[in-house]
């Protein structure tokens, strides 16, 4: 098995004719996942150059299309609530947004209504989901790279960083250590899912035996983790990378890679993460390649 | 993107929120145009700005030339002031702490209020808010009554205030700490900490950061850059600098970049690294970091450690081995086959030839 992404992932593009979406929407179908249609307003009626039709509306494509399962929203940032809140408003039940720079304001409104629609959102600035042989939805995993990087297995991976998606299935993949699915939740100070919301489904999934994550400073997603690990909400073991050890004795405030990487004090540093998931029986990991014995460490 | 706090307080103004009357100066300002007893406030970006000597008190004329001067010469994280505030002082009775910001937990928008605010401020009441919703009057006066608080109209206006400024000016942060009660329904912001949304005010916004070491790094990726960062200073290494491109940028701009980073004195060292790039061009990233290593004078003899990975990458290291080979640089360069964290180990090694 593995969660969220699989053969019967059926994908919507919204902003399929843009740049990013044109190329996810390749991506997809290079990895044998099914893209129905793409939704772009005013270009309805035309085809993409891989013959997807292109709709005006959700509420069209899904006339057209009932079984679509799955939104992947790659529209500029401004257009990404009322895209977003569109495919809820159209039962989608699972929307992954690609697009980054959208408002915090904005993104706590459709975490609102997912609430009220029973969506499930991923991101924004998710790099997408990717289900090793069964599908992917994002640009996740570049067509060159996939099947290198790429295999299935025990671990379920949920990544802050979307290119470390790569580097860490890469480095599992190599120590024989595949994956049921990896996610990248993206880096923005409030995401639709967090590392709690996934591992209660790699918690439910028989393929899964163990979760890897890669969070960093800013927030408290992983302190989060390690509190419902704590509480035996989590019972798979998970091993934990944790960026920005070196941020310490930055002033408060500093913004780094990500949106949401904002050096903090106490809850929010990197220290007070590795120290709550320690505590909480994770395995902290001190560089990527450490990853892979630890994982066989909590398989065996 | 933080704000100064006297840009803060003009977005207090704008939104009806008392501040104190107040004038800006520059090192070329002579009288401040008010009556002392005043407080004169480095305009620093930095926090506890008050407990780390940006904040001073004057009585009379002579007080204010000496802080003044003294204010101009004081760093704070690394910064030095371009303007100083000059307050009247407010006698305060009370002073309370109210903030909106965005919470990780409950993933929405939320109050923080304190019956003691200032400096070393208690737990604050934390209120969530239904984004739904808004801020409705009932949740007001239900924070008011968890903090003990009077629920006085003129405050329950002034939060009200604040939070159209945090929602209309796309803040993350707006923060009035202390506010000063003078009297029962006498409000003043002593302080204003506002930070935009980056996403909105600023999305082109690239953090550069210097730091005390000696080895320049060039890193690429939101996450690795940080991952990699921690490994060199695992290895005991000491980074120069913190900065990061992403997606696939022009040559132009990882030639700047590398202009910047060399720029420091006393470097050791240069580590240019990322994970496996799935669209980054690094023929033309590493075009623009040769077109930025040939503008630096000096011509550096120290050791480059580069690691790589991606498309052109073939193509891009053939180029750097060539242009290693006639200009006579320090280059080692690294492909996937050996993992970003033991190219750091060798970065260390070659740079304090351990």
């Amino acid at each position: 098995m593995s969660i969220l992404v699989d053969k019967n992932t059926i994908v919507l593009v919204q902003g399929i004719t843009g740049r990013e979406g044109s190329r996810a929407a390749r991506e997809m179908i290079s990895y044998g996942t099914k893209v129905a249609a793409g939704v772009t307003p005013g270009k309805g009626g035309t085809k993409t150059e891989e013959g997807i039709p292109v709709f005006n509306s959700v509420k069209e494509a899904k006339g057209a299309f009932p079984e679509i399962n799955t939104s992947l929203i790659a529209v500029p940032p401004a257009f990404v609530l009322d895209a977003t809140l569109e495919a809820m408003a159209n039962r989608i039940r699972l929307i992954d947004i690609l697009t980054e720079k959208v408002p915090v304001a904005e993104v706590a409104r459709m975490i609102r209504f997912a609430e009220y629609y029973q969506a499930k959102i991923v991101g924004p600035s998710s790099v997408g989901i990717l289900s090793p042989g069964k599908g992917k939805v994002g640009s996740i995993g570049s067509s060159e790279l996939v099947y290198r990087i790429f295999a299935p297995g025990p671990v379920g991976v949920i990544s802050k960083s979307g290119g470390m998606t790569a580097e860490l299935s890469r480095i599992l993949t190599e120590q024989g250590l595949g994956q049921s699915t990896i996610i990248g939740i993206g880096g923005d100070l409030l995401i639709g899912s967090d590392f709690v919301d996934l591992a209660l489904e790699f918690e439910k999934d028989a393929e899964t035996k163990a979760i890897a994550i890669f969070g960093e400073i800013g927030g408290t997603y992983e302190e989060q983790l390690a509190e419902a690990i704590s509480a035996g909400k989590i019972t798979k073991p998970v091993v934990a990378l944790i960026a920005g050890r070196f941020a310490e004795q930055l002033p408060q405030d500093t913004v780094l890679g990500h949106a949401g990487a904002i050096v903090s004090k106490g809850r929010g540093s990197a220290r007070s993460k590795i120290e709550a998931l320690t505590k909480a029986g994770a395995l902290v990991a001190n560089t990527p390649e450490e990853i892979p014995s630890l994982i066989k460490k909590v398989l065996t | 993107m933080k704000l100064f706090e006297y840009e803060g307080k003009k977005l207090f103004e704008k939104y009806g929120i008392p501040v104190p009357k107040g004038v800006l100066l520059t090192m070329e300002s002579t009288r401040p145009l008010l009556a002392p007893p005043l407080a004169l406030k480095a305009q620093v970006l930095a926090g506890e700005r008050k407990a780390r000597g940006g904040v001073l008190f004057v009585e009379d004329m002579q007080d204010f030339e000496k802080a003044k001067r003294k204010l101009f010469e004081t760093t704070i994280d690394g910064e030095t002031p371009s303007y100083i505030l000059a307050e009247e002082r407010i006698q305060a009775v009370q002073e309370l702490y109210v903030s909106f910001s965005y919470d990780t937990e409950s993933r929405g928008p939320i109050l923080a209020i304190s019956a003691k605010g200032g400096t070393g401020i208690a737990e604050a009441q934390i209120i969530p808010i239904d984004i739904a919703l808004g801020l409705p009057d009932f949740l007001i006066r239900n924070a008011l009554l968890q903090a003990q608080l009077p629920l006085n109209s003129s405050l329950i206006a002034l939060i009200k205030s604040l939070w159209r400024l945090f929602i209309e000016e796309k803040a993350i942060l707006a923060e009035i700490n202390p506010l000063f009660v003078v009297k029962e329904g006498v409000y003043v912001a002593g302080d204003a900490k506002i930070i935009l949304d980056d996403n909105v005010m600023n999305p082109l916004f690239r953090p550069f950061l210097d730091l005390d070491g000696d080895i320049a790094v060039l890193a690429s990726g939101g996450g690795a850059s940080l991952i990699n960062l921690d490994a060199l200073l695992y290895f005991g290494g000491k980074p120069a600098n913190y900065v990061e491109y992403s997606g696939n940028p022009p040559a132009s701009v990882v030639e700047e970049l590398t202009v910047r980073v060399f720029s420091k004195p006393g470097l050791k060292g240069c580590w240019v690294v990322g994970g496996t790039a799935n669209f980054t061009d690094i023929y033309e990233t590493m075009l623009g970091f040769v077109q930025g290593l040939r503008k630096i004078q000096p011509k550096p003899t120290f050791p480059i450690v580069i690691r790589r990975d991606g498309p052109r990458q073939k193509e891009g290291f053939e180029m750097l081995r060539e242009v290693a080979k006639n200009e006579g640089y320090n280059f080692h360069l690294y492909g996937p086959e050996l993992p970003m964290s033991e190219t750091a180990r060798i970065m260390v090694e070659l740079a304090y030839k351990k």
